[in-house]
């Protein structure tokens, strides 16, 4: 069918003229404003932009959290109305339930959607290996380290199987070591599962690192002001971070986002 | 074993032992009037005489029903509705104000009115019991739905959790230990309301049994059925706290890091 086109997958995810106004006492905040993009399927496509950008706002809507004032969203030709199990969400705080085990916070979705208990904790046991916590399944949440129970949070959302996984900056709790190889972890889980990503980061390195695209938010009202193509190869490992391209690439995201903004720092401020 | 070697436990005996025999001591040389207090060797053999002749039986059975029915109706209906009151601020505002008012007046100033509707006997007892332990259960229950992490509220949305799901699969299990906490307190309450509800008017029951030894001055009988009391609201306590230990096993012990 794609023999035409075999470079280009089809779109997974249609953003389309998405706009959120807030009503604050009286007065209206335009937090995003006319949103459009679309993202292939099995891409890795990040946002980045400054806190306040409302990047986590677009996020929520993608999941069905929140609703767009304007605009729709539509995943694989489909028009999303509110939550399903067609994402899953990795939160920004790990949010796991201290009352449930490892496994049975993995099986959380799969529980509410009624699968055979038998089959959700076959799938959970095997998300749980892939994300590096195989023997931790009877452990509780706080038993475990800031890196493991990200980690547990990742496997959450992967044990739905979903056809987009949505991640709010998931790693910007966590200390610096731990964010380095919690990128490369993603970077493996992704592509053996092939899952097309939408990520949300405000560190660039991080977006640079992980990403097919790049789209960089302008902040209030929060506006894609410009989407990059990171054609760096792949697998990426840390040592990338330290190649002339990598960073050349930093600083081009930079600059869009310095531009974007106007009051931005000087690239010396990413990240690296 | 080990169990006989920590101090907790050895604490406890040594405490128990000088309590007792202090109590013994003051019986025997200090305040010898039988009239006003009796040695703790006394009130035993009269504790072993109510025992063999099914006395305390039939009114600690008495006095047991009325908590057992009394609380698991507070539970249930509590727990109910201390689940709606927390998710609802319409329910909040319609009934908060009598829900506090209930909660500080002494319920026991009710006891005779209940027994006039429903008469002497079980049904007013548990009565008594229910509205006397249910606010505990009602308002800590509430404020346990109240201060469930929004984070979790989003995660289960964010799953497609329904509604039914979103009490029963995060709401309930994260507002437990308050729950629990409720019950613990609703405890001791219960039992005053049983004895309450059987000073008032009752055919049996250990309410009964002290308002009996006190209008005959019998000291040892009344001291039976204060210890029978004592030792039922130490044990149903303890029950509680091994059923909160085992629930919510797996939590952090304090603060959330």
């Amino acid at each position: 069918m794609a023999q035409n086109a075999p470079s280009v997958a089809p779109d997974k995810l249609s953003v389309n003229a998405v706009g959120k106004t807030f009503l604050t006492r009286g007065s209206s905040l335009v937090v995003l404003d006319d949103i459009n993009f679309n993202v292939r399927a099995g891409e890795f496509f990040v946002i980045v932009g400054q806190s306040g950008c409302g990047k986590t706002t677009f996020l929520r809507i993608v999941q069905g959290l929140d609703q767009p004032t304007s605009g729709g969203i539509e995943l694989d030709g489909r028009p999303l109305h509110g939550p399903g199990p067609d994402r899953g969400f990795v939160f920004q705080h790990d949010a796991l339930f201290p009352w449930r085990t490892i496994l049975r916070n993995v099986m959380f979705g799969q529980e509410l959607r009624g699968t055979p208990r038998a089959e959700a904790e076959r799938e959970a046991r095997k998300i749980i290996s892939l994300v590096g916590l195989a023997g931790f399944e009877q452990h509780y949440p706080h038993e475990l380290s800031g890196g493991m129970r990200q980690r547990v949070n990742l496997a959450r959302a992967f044990a739905v199987n979903p056809d987009l996984l949505l991640m709010d900056e998931p790693f910007a709790a966590l200390d610096a070591l731990t964010r380095e190889s919690m990128q490369q972890e993603l970077v493996r889980i992704v592509a053996e599962t092939g899952k097309t990503v939408l990520f949300i980061t405000h560190q660039i390195d991080e977006a640079v690192l992980l990403a097919d695209r790049i789209a960089v938010f302008s902040a209030r009202p929060g506006r894609v002001a410009s989407i990059v193509d990171v054609d760096l190869p792949r697998p990426r490992t840390l040592a990338l971070k330290r190649t002339p391209e990598f960073q050349a690439m930093v600083e081009h995201v930079w600059s869009l986002i310095a531009g974007a903004d106007h009051d931005g720092g000087p690239p010396t401020g990413a990240h690296i | 074993m080990d169990v006989f070697k920590r101090p907790r436990f050895y604490r406890s005996i040594i405490s128990l032992v000088v309590f007792l025999v202090g109590w013994e001591l003051l019986g025997r040389y200090v305040l010898t009037n039988k009239l006003f207090f009796v040695p703790i060797s006394d009130v035993a053999v009269v504790f072993w005489k109510l025992v063999q002749n099914g006395q305390l039986g039939v009114d600690a059975a008495a006095s047991f029903t009325a908590i057992a029915y009394g609380m698991a109706l507070a539970v249930i209906f509590g727990v109910a509705f201390g689940v709606v009151l927390g998710a609802s601020r319409t329910v909040a505002d319609y009934s908060e104000v009598y829900l506090n008012a209930l909660y500080s007046t002494p319920l026991v100033a009710v006891a005779p009115l209940l027994i006039l509707w429903l008469g002497i006997g079980l049904a007013s007892k548990v009565a008594v019991v229910f509205l006397i332990s249910v606010f505990p259960i009602v308002i800590s229950t509430a404020a346990g739905i109240r201060n469930v992490d929004r984070n979790f509220l989003d995660v289960a949305r964010a799953f497609g959790a329904t509604k039914f799901q979103i009490v029963s699969k995060v709401l309930v299990p994260a507002a437990l230990p308050f729950v629990i906490t409720g019950i613990r307190l609703a405890i001791g309450r219960a039992i005053v309301g049983v004895v309450v509800g059987e000073l008032f008017g009752a055919t049996a029951g250990l309410g009964f049994l002290i308002a009996t030894a006190g209008q005959t001055f019998d000291v040892p009988d009344l001291f039976v059925g204060v210890l029978c009391l004592a030792f039922a609201g130490v044990s149903l306590t303890w029950m509680v706290q091994a059923i909160e230990n085992r629930l919510v096993r797996g939590r952090p012990q304090g603060l959330e890091s």
